[in-house]
């Protein structure tokens, strides 16, 4: 694609230059790689370098794994959207610090921890109410057992969710979003011995809760 | 005889424990027991599965995060992206604001001694002791307007984004001005020379 400027003043001093926008980046041999099959380095690369078309390859290829997390934390469906916009927009505004050091998609967790952490600081979440938890039974299924399954899943989602700061980020991270305890470290900032040991109290803790929701409920 | 740590026992139910501590848990009732524990929280912590939003959702919401991100964009500072367009217009700042020092040097700053009044005072000379003239300056919308500029842009953000002027940019915006504002400027830039050089030579018709 090629843009000419033309929409000067009359009498204004125009350009002799053409700005030509290609979407694709560059690879070692200097070959032209199209922006979806660049990896994510190059893509940052790209974004930095001012074609913002590489930021929505980066959208397009992690914008699920952030809303599972925003999701996590929030439980809403709009407020995780809504959450997950934030991520990338801060993703965005900071790329130029984002060195490499861990992949992308770990950096991208991170700021999602933080959005998230800071969404739900010094907010008392409340427990998704049955009839607005949107899961829905597949066909054949059974529905006493969907009910039960979606029952059972609205208490571990609110038993998560009282699980202090760290735990409930290290338990995210690993058990829903398969991290490892390493890229948890560098997500959390913290180290692999202090991610293992929160992991291991936060399944302990969550424990207790169900333990004690199932007393108070019977 | 001590017991696996929290880490350890991690490491053992996920299966990447050292000899030692793998030997340990075979042997040790209480560990075995934690190892059972854990990994039966993370069957109860699995048993969570969140729904997925429609499939419709996901090309929404990168469409939503693409228009921010490009509202984000026009934030940056104009001229950033106008830089090449400020040089010009940097060349005749840099121009005048020279000019206007060494009229100043010459004329004096506030609150220096004013001129001799029995020596003859030109016209020119005149009109820079006014102080109407520098209120006036002052007051003028563009002439604050490429101070503030000026003052928020470093020589080497200006020398980044190509708002120093390039070669020939000088003689290019100097061909932007009318015939009256030539004219003031060669007056000026006649006056500037003339106060520089104590001893011209005066023409016979002077």
């Amino acid at each position: 694609m090629s843009i000419r400027a033309e929409a000067w003043p009359a009498g204004g001093i125009q350009p002799d230059w053409t700005l030509n926008v290609v979407p694709s980046t560059q690879d070692e041999s200097g070959r032209n790689v199209p922006l979806f099959e660049s990896d994510d380095r190059r893509l940052v690369e790209a974004c930095l370098a001012g074609q913002v078309e590489a930021f929505d390859v980066i959208v397009e290829r992690h914008q699920r794994a952030v809303y599972q997390v925003c999701f996590r934390f929030v439980r809403r469906h709009e407020d995780a959207a809504d959450l997950t916009q934030e991520v990338f927009l801060r993703a965005y505004r900071g790329l130029r610090r984002f060195r490499g050091e861990a992949t992308l998609k770990t950096w991208l967790y991170r700021i999602g921890v933080n959005v998230c952490l800071n969404h739900v600081a010094g907010r008392q979440m409340q427990d998704t109410p049955l009839d607005e938890a949107p899961h829905l039974p597949a066909a054949g299924d059974d529905p006493a057992l969907s009910f039960e399954k979606t029952r059972e899943s609205a208490r571990v989602r609110a038993a998560v969710a009282r699980l202090p700061r760290k735990q409930r980020a290290t338990l995210i991270l690993r058990v829903y979003q398969d991290l490892s305890h390493r890229e948890i470290a560098l997500a959390l900032g913290t180290t692999v011995g202090a991610v293992k040991a929160n992991f291991f109290h936060a399944l302990g803790n969550l424990k207790k809760l169900l333990a004690e929701d199932a007393r108070g409920t019977s | 005889m001590t017991h696996l740590s929290p880490d350890q026992i991690v490491d053992v139910a996920e299966g990447c424990a050292g000899g030692a501590v793998a030997a340990h848990a075979a042997e040790c009732e209480t560990c075995r027991a934690k190892v059972a524990s854990f990994l039966d929280a993370v069957r109860l912590a699995e048993s969570d599965t969140p729904p997925q939003p429609s499939p419709l959702f996901w090309p929404q919401l990168a469409a939503r995060i693409g228009a921010a991100v490009r509202r984000e964009r026009v934030r940056v500072p104009f001229w950033r992206s106008w830089g090449w367009r400020l040089a010009p217009i940097g060349a005749v700042a840099v121009l005048v604001i020279a000019i206007g020092i060494g009229s100043r040097m010459r004329t004096g700053t506030p609150g220096s001694d004013p001129p001799d009044p029995a020596l003859p005072v030109d016209a020119a000379t005149q009109s820079a002791l006014e102080p109407s003239a520098d209120i006036e300056a002052a007051d003028d919308p563009s002439w604050l307007l490429m101070s503030d500029l000026l003052a928020q842009v470093s020589v080497e953000e200006a020398e980044a984004y190509g708002a120093l002027p390039p070669p020939g940019g000088t003689d290019k915006a100097l061909l932007q001005l009318d015939l009256a504002e030539q004219m003031e400027l060669a007056r000026i830039l006649r006056e500037e020379l003339g106060a520089r050089a104590p001893a011209l030579p005066q023409g016979p018709g002077a």
